[in-house]
């Protein structure tokens, strides 16, 4: 069971009360049509499933519903901190758009 | 054809009938508040010229502090998210109030929405309703301080909950409503279950 963080709420709460949003910071390529079926595709459905440090979103569905970030250890399930969308791109890319 | 008639989400439990006054038979008690006004507005909390003029068309600031509220005698005003607070309003002030908001906020970046079908209000007291909150929910509610108010998991459904009085409110969607309330009956069966008389507000 995870203890949450809302950066929105400003409170720790239950898991229950979350959504998984999946891995964050997944740029949308700026002008699909051009792309080919392949890229298309690794956009849509290819992730980087790492085994550690995990930078991903969750949706605070039954509080302010709203997505934020969180950088989770998917090996231990340490959680290293949450974040509001715009902060969590900042301390993502201060660790050069970490692993 | 004949003029529409207003029921509230839970009419079919007929709880008006049931009502009692509220003693030590039982260890939880519960109502229904129906009918009452809920408007939803949206905007963004950093803008002052947005925070402004919605608090002077409402009377009480716009509370923007996560997970507050502000009341005046006449609705109270919850924060839900830093761009969306629900007003709930007294019976049939909701229209007035929905114009007067969309008054003072013309030309401001932000939505007024009259959301009254939408949701319905649930008194829960009694010396056990700590208890059957715990039952429920994830919620620790024990540390829910006064004018503070939660958007919760409630089972497969949520409720926005706050400290009143001698009790809590839950305010519930319309389409949950009927859930909600079996799903607190339930709970609350080991400690006794009463329907209570002319709940406050
Ligand atoms: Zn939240």
């Amino acid at each position: 069971m995870f203890v949450f963080f809302c950066p929105h709420c400003g409170e720790n709460r239950e898991e229950e009360e979350f959504g998984y949003g999946g891995e964050a910071f997944i740029p949308r390529p700026s002008a699909p049509e051009t792309l080919d079926d392949d890229a298309w595709g690794d956009y849509l459905f290819m992730r980087k499933n790492p085994k550690g440090w995990h930078w991903e979103m969750w949706s605070h569905n039954t509080g302010c519903r709203k997505f934020f970030v969180v950088k989770r250890n998917t090996a231990t399930n340490a959680i290293a901190g949450s974040w509001t969308l715009s902060d969590g791109r900042k301390a993502y890319d201060a660790e050069g758009g970490a692993t | 054809m004949s003029e529409p008639v207003m029921r509230s989400p839970l009419h079919s439990f007929g709880l008006a009938s049931q009502a009692r006054q509220i003693d030590d038979s039982c260890g939880v008690w519960a109502n229904e508040i129906p009918y009452l006004g809920y408007i939803s507005l949206r905007g963004d909390g950093r803008d002052q010229t947005f925070v402004t003029a919605a608090s002077n068309a409402l009377g009480v600031p716009l509370p923007l502090q996560s997970c507050t509220l502000s009341s005046s005698n006449d609705l109270k005003v919850l924060w839900l998210s830093p761009d969306e607070w629900m007003i709930v309003a007294a019976p049939g002030q909701a229209n007035a109030l929905r114009s007067c908001l969309q008054q003072a906020l013309a030309g401001v970046r932000s939505q007024v929405v009259d959301n009254s079908g939408g949701y319905t209000k649930i008194f829960l007291g009694g010396s056990k309703a700590l208890d059957v909150l715990r039952h429920v929910s994830v919620y620790d509610f024990e540390s829910l301080q006064p004018n503070r108010v939660v958007g919760t998991t409630f089972g497969k459904s949520s409720a926005y909950v706050f400290r009143q009085g001698d009790g809590y409110r839950l305010i519930v969607r319309r389409s949950f409503a009927d859930y909600i309330w079996r799903y607190l009956a339930r709970a609350a069966t080991p400690y006794g279950f009463g329907i209570a008389n002319a709940a406050p507000g």
